[in-house]
């Protein structure tokens, strides 16, 4: 076995450990308050290659892996959740239309994706409810060589700032995955959900009136849209959600270990308590555990491997992740006494986007339905 | 004009963790052990002046170490950010160099690099910090040597004008090409590796070079051409860390002021 990172798995960790420490720390609150999606950030993360990080090279990404990308999102959350939340569901369209598009969506839309000039949303769940997709009831009529799309979608993360949607949608009794660009007529985005955290990464309410989309919008093959969309959201949504909760988690843990260092009680750090020591242990542990499971999912996506044969593994990181990050933040809060209060110390803004995880890319009860499946299989 | 810019660059351990650092009174030399090591800091803004130079006139920038295997990791990250090619000089025939042995093993390397136009260093290590590399290196190469400079500007083709600081203020220097250049941390803000540049490293050759490579005479380099002889490592005692104060602005000075009171400095708020 070996459990090494690649040179250049370490030099990219190390690279966007810096880009968050240095131009994403200090912007971190303001952007928060303001609700805003930071377009110059996502720029900038193009610019060095992060949006293109499971896109092959030949349609500007790096192709680096979905290993790479868990240490990217997790980098990130460690100090900007909500960008780590826009790989996470940002990926899902590009990750589609890499895979299952034709060559010419790929060389349409992969390449200004890459280079954060355009967003794609993914927009699967309904007022149905998020955990049965198979209750859809947006239609796509097949009149001619156009869909016509009648319906709405809720929840959706990103559809406020996306140039194109990659909708589900049933065509008789088949689900179609659907290209609609922003502009087109008959859709439009209804509402944005106020949300109590990922403030600034916009979910939204999109309806669908009559939306006529050429028939060559169709990615993947007619009546495969579902399990197209249960893939993407299994695979790329989960272990984005692995690596945003590791983050969370992370940033937390070494915010209250460095100030149980620094902060004196009864003329000592309070590190030097056992106290402290036990709960710095914990949470230590419960990181490096999940930590692990973690990548050993996204590292088996990149050994080739389909969501029949990674889907439980990747299930199991996601609930980990989700728990830890909710286990830690509060706990890394009590160290801090009334700092970890402070919107100053961030572990509040931690705590709410912490609190996300749990319905994204599939509840914690439908992870363990993934995982006592499989086992009993 | 297209310049054959040379980089010099050396793998030191992580200033972050030099509090891990302790001197081996046996070997008198520092132990490195379990401390990651990097590109020493200031040898990064030598890469990026490096790079912003060709990038405003054309040419290549090449990047070169001394050191055992793992140095590669250095030369990978500075290939990541965007060197040209890369040459490691290693060999243990290298071994317990000090700066005369390193800058002479350098040059050597550099002579059997062919042309070059311009040789950048960081002004000193964080490791030992002693400053000598650089010049010793333009010596053995019979080329101008400018240290501690915060700014380059070409003067036509062939010279440039540099400002070289001093303790109070700068000095500007003009020089011919080939020239060495010693730079501080001021002269720029290095840039970010890119996973697009993570993935065109990987496909950059690393030139690994030994002693017979170089051409160098065995006499001139590692522990036999180093004529500095450590005598007693001594381990000053460490500065008492500085206490931080946190918390909202009014309230963290009112508390400086009180710690300040408590130690017995002056009243600041008289």
């Amino acid at each position: 076995m070996d459990f090494t990172l690649t040179r250049q798995q370490e030099m990219l960790r190390e690279t966007v450990h810096q880009f968050a420490e240095s131009e994403l720390s200090p912007k971190a609150i303001e952007l928060d308050e303001t609700g805003e999606f930071p377009f110059d950030i996502l720029k900038r993360c193009a610019e060095m290659g992060l949006v293109g990080i499971i896109t092959p090279r030949e349609y500007g990404g790096t192709g680096m892996g979905h290993l790479a990308r868990v240490i990217v999102i997790e980098e990130i959350s460690r100090v900007y959740p909500p960008l780590g939340f826009f790989f996470q569901t940002g990926h899902l369209g590009q990750w589609s239309v890499q895979e299952y598009g034709t060559e010419e969506q790929k060389k349409k839309y992969l390449p200004p994706l890459c280079k954060g000039e355009m967003i794609m949303c993914d927009a699967i769940t309904e007022a149905s409810g998020g955990s049965n997709p198979a209750a859809c009831q947006t239609t796509a009529q097949l009149v001619g060589d156009e869909f016509v799309i009648n319906g709405r979608k809720v929840y959706i993360t990103l559809a406020g700032v996306a140039d194109v949607a990659l909708i589900l949608a049933k065509t008789d009794d088949k689900f179609n995955e659907i290209l609609v660009e922003k502009g087109t007529a008959g859709f439009e985005i209804v509402r944005r959900e106020n949300i109590s955290g990922f403030r600034t990464t916009p979910v939204n309410e999109m309806a669908f009136t009559n939306c006529r989309v050429p028939k060559s919008n169709l990615v993947g093959q007619e009546g495969k849209g579902l399990s197209i969309g249960l893939a993407a959201v299994s695979m790329l949504g989960r272990t984005g959600v692995a690596g945003i909760g590791l983050g969370i988690a992370r940033g937390c843990y070494e915010a209250a270990l460095n100030f149980a260092k620094e902060r004196k009680l009864y003329g000592k750090p309070i590190g030097e308590l056992q106290a402290i020591q036990f709960a710095l242990a914990e949470m230590n542990m419960d990181i490096e555990a999940t930590k692990w499971v973690s990548y050993y999912s996204a590292w088996q996506i990149d050994q080739g491997k389909g969501i029949r044969e990674v889907g439980a593994d990747i299930a199991r990181a996601k609930f980990l992740a989700c728990e830890l990050a909710n286990r830690v933040a509060p706990r890394a809060m009590q160290i801090m006494g009334a700092y970890g209060l402070s919107e100053e110390y961030h572990m509040t803004r931690l705590l709410r986007d912490a609190l996300h995880l749990f319905p994204a890319a599939g509840t914690q009860e439908i992870m363990k339905i993934t995982i006592g499946r499989s086992i009993l299989a | 004009m297209a310049l054959e810019i040379i980089v010099c660059i050396k793998q030191v351990p992580n200033p972050g963790d030099f509090s891990r650092i302790s001197l081996d009174p046996v070997t008198r030399t520092i132990t490195r052990e379990g401390i990651p090591a990097v590109v020493n800091p200031v040898d990064k803004n030598a890469l990026e002046e490096g790079f912003r130079i060709r990038e405003r006139y054309s040419g290549k920038v090449a990047v070169l170490t001394m050191g055992p295997p793992q140095a590669r990791q250095a030369l990978e990250e500075a290939l990541a950010m965007g060197a040209d090619e890369a040459f490691l000089l290693c060999d243990t025939a290298f071994a317990e160099a000090d700066t005369l042995a390193t800058a002479y093993s350098l040059a050597c390397n550099i002579r059997s690099m062919g042309h070059f136009d311009l040789i950048l260093c960081g002004k000193e290590t964080a490791d030992s910090g002693t400053g000598q590399v650089g010049p010793q290196l333009a010596e053995f190469l019979g080329i101008p040597c400018v240290t501690n400079v915060r700014e380059i500007a070409f003067k036509g083709e062939m010279s440039l004008v540099v400002k070289q600081a001093l303790e109070r203020g700068y000095m500007r220097v003009r020089v011919g090409l080939p020239a060495l250049i010693t730079v501080n941390k001021e002269i720029n803000q290095p840039r970010l590796v890119t996973a697009f540049g993570i993935m065109e490293a990987a496909e950059k050759e690393i030139r690994e070079q030994c002693c017979k490579d170089v051409d160098a005479d065995p006499h001139c380099i590692g522990r036999i051409g180093s004529p500095t002889e450590v005598l007693e490592p001594i381990d000053l005692p460490r500065r008492k860390k500085g206490e931080i104060i946190t918390g909202l602005p009014e309230e963290a000075v009112k508390r400086a002021v009180e710690r300040m009171r408590e130690l017995g400095g002056p009243d600041l708020m008289q």
